[in-house]
């Protein structure tokens, strides 16, 4: 097993923001850039070893100890409700999550409210709050386009700009929650490995709030 | 249909040869040690009423594999041994004349967590120290797991202490309401220190008494450590919990160097009532074990006495052996 820390980072949207951040915080990648291959990705200095992952195995893996650490959104952690720490909230990929729907507020109607999301625990705790018990289904993708073919009457999804939600003639009922990345840790590799882990936690947090 | 190969359901596996072997010889050190040291072992039953579950740690009844029994009362498969040992004890105290040393061995069941990667049957190892005068009893149990785990082959084995106390005593200091607290606790458990302290700032908590929670949620150290978070600390039970966590110390100076106090870990502050052991291997990065005082949950099965007692993962154990 290594004595490094392994650090899981996010493929997709968020992945070039989290390389700068590192590298702002002194830790340099130099393989990060699309062209490489590689599946790890050491630092310059040689503490940590980088392994870009889909964002929503990330918190299985840091929880499971199988990585040590991990930046990952605010919404996966919340959806799957994993148990680590989340020292440093990086503020990047920042963006909210809302209840949407064809209509600027939902109307009471005969049966169940359907909501169709990417994220059911999330929805299921948002509405259990209002002491709501909607109908959820569950999809992969594409989300936004449920209510306009009559899978559900609203949708629960991430927004950044707005644009498709109304391209797609949706309007924001309410906000479920703010997102953005977090850096998440492992309990025991917290302890196990604190000295490499503490400098990765103060140099992000030193870049987040001493270094806008 | 002879042909068909039959599986094992999700959660569950088979140990085969060396894997059992391993396991048998872990057991068998855990037994020596404890058996030397006047702990004697107790198989409690592989079947509950869920009712048993419903006293301690409330998260083995949330997690209970449970069925019913012809008379439609909740059974469960043993999801945690503790309040077993519990309730075999205070059912015959004072028989047994306290302090009563007893060990277990054995599996617990519960429903899969959030993700697959996990077991539904655990195979956990352990010790209780029931009565006896408390700090002779913390520095007893501590000294004989450490030894078990150094006799079944984790000589780099290191604990964590912390002290239930210590959170305690400065949380009811700042006089905040439950929700308000648990909010806290949230923060503190997920160590999201800049949103901790952004809303002690929001509730009005005073810059001193700020000062002290961050001072807690750095410590992690040996004695020099300890006595800094100590310094900071204006209350009594605080500051008590901090002195028995250093007369801890200085009765193990055989342990010298593997005790570890980290006052930032404040999971299952509600289950124990005192000191609070993480048992770590630096090489594995894997927690092997938890233990710790819980001086109400004799109370719960009707017997007024503290305990004191350890539990390890025998399956964490054996995979890092």
């Amino acid at each position: 097993m290594s004595g490094r820390v392994l650090v899981a980072l996010p493929k997709g949207r968020l992945y070039d923001r989290a390389i700068a951040i590192l590298g702002r915080g002194g830790i340099s990648i130099p393989d990060a850039s699309g062209a490489s291959r590689k599946l790890v990705l050491a630092d310059r200095e040689g503490k940590y070893e980088f392994v870009p992952l889909k964002p929503v195995d990330i918190p299985v893996y840091v929880e499971s100890g199988a990585m040590d650490a991990g930046i990952v959104g605010s919404d996966v952690l919340r959806e799957l409700e994993s148990d680590v720490y989340e020292p440093v909230d990086l503020g990047i990929g920042r963006c909210r999550m809302v209840l949407a729907a064809p209509e600027a507020r939902l109307l009471p109607k005969g049966g169940a409210l359907r909501v169709a999301t990417k994220y059911p625990r999330t929805t299921e705790r948002f509405f259990r709050g209002k002491h709501a018990h909607p109908h959820i289904v569950r999809l992969d993708g594409s989300v936004e386009i449920a209510p306009l073919l009559g899978l559900a009457d609203a949708i629960v999804d991430l927004v950044e700009t707005g644009r498709t939600l109304r391209e797609n003639g949706m309007h924001v009922v309410e906000e479920v929650a703010a997102v953005s990345a977090k850096l998440i840790v492992n309990r025991t590799a917290m302890k196990v490995k604190s000295a490499d882990i503490r400098h990765l936690v103060t140099q992000l947090d030193t870049v987040v709030y001493e270094d806008p | 249909m002879g042909e068909k190969t039959i599986g094992l359901p999700a959660g569950f596996r088979d140990l085969i040869f060396e894997a059992a072997e391993t396991r048998r010889r872990i057991e068998n050190a855990f037994a020596s040690v404890l058996g030397a040291a006047s702990y004697r072992e107790i198989v409690p039953s592989t079947v509950e009423y869920l009712d048993l579950y419903a006293r301690g740690n409330q998260g083995a009844r949330e997690r209970a594999i449970r069925f019913l029994d012809r008379d439609d009362a909740l059974l469960a498969l043993r999801a945690d041994f503790t309040p077993a040992v519990a309730r075999i004890v205070a059912g015959r105290l004072p028989d047994l004349r306290p302090p009563v040393r007893v060990w277990y061995s054995g599996s617990v069941f519960r429903k899969t967590g959030r993700h697959s990667a996990q077991y539904r049957e655990f195979a956990q190892i352990g010790a209780e120290l029931i009565g006896g005068e408390p700090a002779g009893a913390d520095t007893e149990i501590l000294d004989v797991a450490l030894e078990c785990l150094v006799k079944s082959g984790f000589p780099d084995a290191s604990v964590h202490v912390n002290h239930a106390g210590i959170f305690r005593g400065l949380v009811n200091s700042l006089g905040l309401e439950p929700p308000q607290l648990a909010e806290i606790r949230s923060a503190i458990d997920r160590k999201d220190m800049r949103a901790l302290d952004a809303r002690l700032e929001e509730l009005g908590v005073h810059g001193s008494v700020r000062k002290q929670v961050g001072a807690l949620s750095r410590c992690v150290g040996d004695e020099r450590a300890l006595e800094e978070a100590g310094g900071s600390l204006v209350n009594d039970e605080s500051r008590a919990a901090i002195a028995s966590l250093e007369d801890l110390a200085a009765a193990l100076p055989r342990w010298k160097g593997r005790i570890v106090f980290d006052l930032t870990e404040i999971d299952e502050m509600e289950y124990y009532t005192g000191v609070m052991f993480t048992f770590l291997s630096a090489s594995h990065t894997a927690e092997l074990g938890r233990g710790g005082r819980y001086d109400t949950l004799m109370r719960e099965f009707g017997a007024e006495i503290p305990a004191v007692g350890f539990s390890f993962s025998m399956d964490t154990l054996g995979e890092c052996a």
